[in-house]
């Protein structure tokens, strides 16, 4: 009697624990009005009036962010909302008086459907200590100036020096954007975006008149076309999505022409070279997940079927008179390829503490492109006798991917993984390849503060073989292993730390990667590379308004390599030394319910590279460092005089030096035979400063 | 004695469920929101849901939808935090959405992935994040009127949190403007997991690389063999010591998988430097002071990437 009575206790227990367990649609929410909630609704905006000075001009500090040159520019930025009844309507403008502008709109009724339109411009500034013979008479020509006295090399270009000008490298990007959204009910989403993006610029391209060449500041003039349109259909037990992408590409310059600055045979004075084709790719897809009752198991699955064609009219072999190449072949090379991307992944977890993974996927890539024989005028000059085959390069690539997870310990968790990489393609001196990786995980919690995460593993990456026929066909010393095709074995490791102090509102994070490559089976070319990384990163909630954070980060990346240059085995060496190391310190203060706001970064990077090569001609031959520092200070404040009107001020500041053999007093006649456009190295100081006034109009909040 | 077990059995279901009694039986708050608001009604951070897409009573799908759960949508039945407790007591926890929170991250996320399914459920299942049990409130914040991982300019700094490795190669000489916050990380990576390898938003490397630089697509007449395989096998889209964030220093670069007789085999050295001889093959862009066209090349004598 007594046992019966007691066995009720559990009983009554369990009923109340379940108790919030109940579902969704069991919960009584008539009473649930809301009335304190305060929704969104109306109307508000900020705008924000103001200008920023640049000291000097310097076109690395203006990539990415327009100002790269000297002077004042006005500026403003904005952004609004409106909500009412769910429609929403959101734009925002920013730094519409500089090359980085942007503006967008996007609005639609939550949950039903979205409309979004953006323009945004993005600046590549490339170099601005450039100069040039060239102009661009029209487009796709390069001529040189009236009178100019053609030489054997650039130091006997008697008019050079005086026919130099200046011309900043570097273009803009303008990216346009339209999209939409439709959400009929909760399991449907259908989306459709449109991308429109133009580059226009200069950039530098480099012609050759066979022993000679010459930079060439070309104009670029393209445009692309991009389209996503897809619909999902989503259920609680899985999903479906349906998508279709297309981009087109078109040049406005397909060819550049130039004048040749150096002697030429008659019939030479005018060289041509193909530039970026027109191109099309679209592409169908179609992924899906289901999720199984038994395991909390879940496929999915991605099948995509892409195609590429290029169909842009060929150039003449040659544009030389006299030069007898005969006719094209075709005329258009009409090139198609066929992709194929599929994937399969089943995820599982048959305990709490048991999880497995399987995956495989498949990529190929069909080059379908009909082959021709070809002759081949060597730089505008002369027949070179030689008929070659263009080569359709395809390649397909099989990976199998399995790993477990292990959970000992709640505050313990063992990993391992087996990944197979197979790789076919022809027309290489490797058909097959194949990489086997096998890596282990540990990850332990031994505390509430801290966390561990240690990781290592090898790959072998073995070939079925190298074929030397191939590679004496392209002329090369059969010794050489290219080293994206050779015989390759990696360890790697990764150690990662995360700790959050007790008690203080203080977390450091940690990280180490090293990885070491041996090429064992190369004579020529890579012969081994290690990579080592250290970040480490500490951040401090000094109080709910302030914080601050330390960061630093080293990392080095060596190579070796061999090469011959008596055609035999290999008599010299390459090392090439990367390394890179950076500190950022920032500060954050942010009143709530102040005034004033301030937001401080500090970074410091510093990158060396070092060259050593070693031969029979030249002994050991240490080239000059490869450097860079730099420096970088930001610093944004904000003032709020009243709810309506706030004072913005930012300044930046950036000092950026290197050291590059490559362009170091290298001027455009320092080469004999190649005249460049004697870019320095970078090496500026420039301040910038932006200040602002910002008016809220609306309601206002903080 | 029966009896007395009775009693105390049913006295233990009145405190266990002490909350409910004022409340609901399903433990959920009488009021909902309002229950909430009664003493979080000061907090900005909180009344910030109600600027975003989560405080949108007209979407039947947002929490605040009609007939949904409010705050408790996402933080779990509240009525026993809410309710009284003695002096001294610690008032039992809701769900809450933080690296701190006592509510694991897989309970966390699967109460995000419960509404979320559809855009990220499924594929986050045995994504790199998922592995690495990440929290949707590692990266996302709901109460606030835009959650910084959502721009731009923003965004970097909630994915270099954890990767710090990424965030020191950006600071690189030469590196892509994802510093100055004109380009995102989610402009390649698709972070909710996909089939593509990497997370990136294409299919492949190349695919993710053409959506901004369609004009190396080709297919062209005379192709690189590398090229049309995988763009990082030549760059380093984090960034690099090297123009063009090439991996290696040209002609190094080059001559790890070309060594024709002739120029391409011979070391480059100081002897080719402006005050030794100037070597038109170590200088400038070196290699591509004539073989300019390396990404492809369609002119019919283009074959050595020339033209």
């Amino acid at each position: 009697m007594f046992n019966r009575t007691r066995s009720y206790l559990p009983i009554l227990t369990a009923a109340a624990l379940m108790a919030p367990g109940l579902s969704h649609a069991q919960v009584d929410t008539s009473e649930w009005v809301c009335e304190y909630c305060p929704f969104d609704s109306g109307y508000r905006a900020d705008v924000e009036v103001g200008a920023s000075y640049v000291s000097d001009d310097a076109a690395r500090f203006g990539n990415g962010n327009g100002l790269d040159k000297k002077g004042t520019e006005a500026n403003v930025n904005g952004a609004g909302h409106y909500s009412s009844d769910g429609y929403q309507l959101d734009w925002q403008l920013s730094d519409l008086g500089i090359d980085s502008r942007a503006a967008s709109i996007e609005g639609g009724r939550q949950g039903s459907y979205e409309f979004n339109l953006g323009y945004r411009e993005r600046p590549y500034r490339q170099f601005d200590t450039t100069q040039t013979i060239f102009s661009n008479s029209s487009p796709g020509m390069l001529s040189v100036p009236q009178g100019w006295v053609p030489a054997g090399t650039t130091s006997a270009m008697t008019g050079l020096s005086s026919s130099l000008r200046m011309l900043d490298i570097g273009s803009d990007r303008q990216i346009m954007d339209v999209g939409a959204g439709w959400t009929p009910n909760n399991r449907l989403s259908m989306f459709a975006n449109y991308r429109h993006q133009t580059r226009d610029g200069f950039d530098i391209g480099a012609g050759s008149s066979f022993t000679q060449s010459s930079f060439l500041p070309r104009w670029i003039d393209f445009e692309t076309d991009q389209i996503d349109v897809g619909m999902q259909y989503s259920s609680d037990r899985g999903s479906l999505k349906f998508a279709y992408y297309a981009s087109s590409f078109s040049n406005g310059n397909p060819s550049l022409t130039w004048d040749t600055p150096y002697n030429a045979a008659v019939g030479a004075e005018q060289l041509r070279m193909a530039q970026e084709p027109d191109n099309d790719f679209q592409q169908l897809s179609l992924s899906g997940a289901w999720r199984a009752s038994v395991w909390d198991t879940v496929l999915a699955f991605s099948a995509a079927a892409g195609n590429g064609e290029q169909d842009e009219a060929l150039l003449p072999y040659t544009i030389n008179p006299n030069v007898a190449a005969g006719a094209l072949p075709v005329s258009s090379i009409n090139t198609k390829v066929d992709t194929g991307n599929y994937a399969f992944t089943v995820t599982s977890r048959p305990t709490n503490r048991i999880r497995f993974k399987f995956g495989y996927t498949y990529d190929e890539r069909d080059n379908n492109t009909a082959q021709h024989d070809w002759v081949r005028v060597i730089t505008d000059l002369f027949d070179s006798g030689d008929i070659q085959q263009n080569t359709p390069y395809s390649f397909d690539r099989t990976r199998v991917k399995v790993s477990g997870e292990f959970r000992l310990f709640d505050s313990l968790r063992l990993s391992a993984g087996f990944d197979r990489n197979e790789l076919n393609r022809d027309y290489q001196e490797v058909a097959e390849q194949t990489e086997d990786t096998g890596w282990g995980q540990l990850r332990w919690k031994p505390f509430s503060w801290l966390d561990l995460r240690a990781r290592g593993g090898t790959a072998e990456r073995d070939i079925d073989r190298y074929d030397t026929t191939v590679a004496a066909s392209l002329g090369q010393n059969p010794l050489l292993r290219k080293y994206s095709l050779a015989y390759r074995y990696r360890e790697f490791g990764e150690l990662v730390a995360t700790v959050s102090v007790p008690d203080k509102p203080i977390a450091i994070g940690v990280t180490a990667f090293v990885t070491d490559d041996e090429y064992t089976k190369s004579t020529l070319g890579m012969t081994e590379s290690d990579e080592q990384r250290v970040t480490a990163d500490i951040t401090w909630a000094i109080s709910d308004n302030a914080s601050t954070y330390l960061m630093v980060g080293q990392e080095t990346i060596n190579a070796e390599q061999l090469g011959s240059e008596l055609g035999g085995d290999a008599d010299w060496m390459a090392q090439h030394e990367d390394s890179f190391n950076s500190v950022g310190v920032g500060f954050l203060w942010r009143q709530a319910e102040g005034k004033f706001d301030l937001k401080l970064d500090y970074t410091h990077g510093n990158g060396e590279t070092d060259i050593l090569v070693t031969s029979l001609s030249g002994g050991q031959s240490l080239l000059p460092d490869l450097g860079s520092t730099l420096e970088s200070l930001r610093l944004e404040g904000n003032y709020r005089w009243s709810d309506r009107w706030e004072g913005t001020v930012e300044l930046r500041y950036e000092n950026f030096s290197a050291d590059d053999w490559a362009l170091q007093d290298v001027e455009p006649d320092t080469l004999p035979t190649v005249l460049t456009l004697g870019a320095d190295p970078y090496d500026y100081d420039v301040w910038a400063v932006g200040i602002g006034f910002r008016y809220r109009v609306g309601s206002v909040s903080d | 004695m029966r009896l007395i077990t009775l009693v105390i059995a049913a006295a233990m279901l009145l405190v266990l469920t002490a909350g409910s009694a004022s409340g609901q039986e399903s433990g959920y708050s009488r009021k909902g929101a309002d229950t909430c608001l009664a003493c979080h009604n000061e907090d900005a951070n909180v009344l910030a849901i109600f600027r975003g897409k989560h405080g949108v009573p007209s979407d039947p799908d947002s929490p605040f939808g009609h007939g949904q759960l409010q705050c408790e949508a996402c933080h779990g039945p509240g009525d026993e935090h809410a309710g009284r407790v003695r002096r001294g007591q610690e008032r039992p926890p809701v769900v809450r959405f933080s690296a701190d929170s006592i509510t694991p991250v897989a309970e966390q996320n699967a109460l995000c992935v419960n509404c979320h399914q559809s855009d990220t459920g499924f594929a986050w299942h045995g994504s790199g994040h998922d592995d690495n049990s990440v929290a949707c409130a590692d990266c996302h914040v709901s109460h606030t009127e835009n959650d910084p991982v959502l721009s731009a300019a923003t965004q970097p700094e909630v994915c270099f949190d954890c990767h710090q490795q990424q965030r020191t190669e950006t600071l690189k000489p030469y590196a892509h403007p994802i510093q100055h916050g004109s380009m995102a990380c989610s402009d390649c990576h698709n972070t909710h997991g996909d089939a593509a390898e990497l997370l990136l938003v294409r299919q492949s490397v190349n695919e993710t690389c053409h959506d901004c630089h369609a004009e190396v697509r080709g297919p062209y007449l005379w192709e690189h063999a590398p090229v049309t395989e995988d763009c990082t096998t030549c760059h380093n889209p984090h960034g690099s010591n090297h123009p063009g964030m090439l991996s290696m220093r040209a002609p190094m670069l080059c001559q790890s998988c070309h060594s024709q007789s002739g120029h391409p085999s011979l070391p480059q050295d100081e002897r080719g430097l402006p005050a030794g001889t100037p070597s038109q093959f170590l200088l400038g862009q070196s290699c591509m002071n004539c073989h300019n066209q390396v990404h492809g090349s369609n002119h019919p004598s283009g074959s050595k990437l020339m033209r």
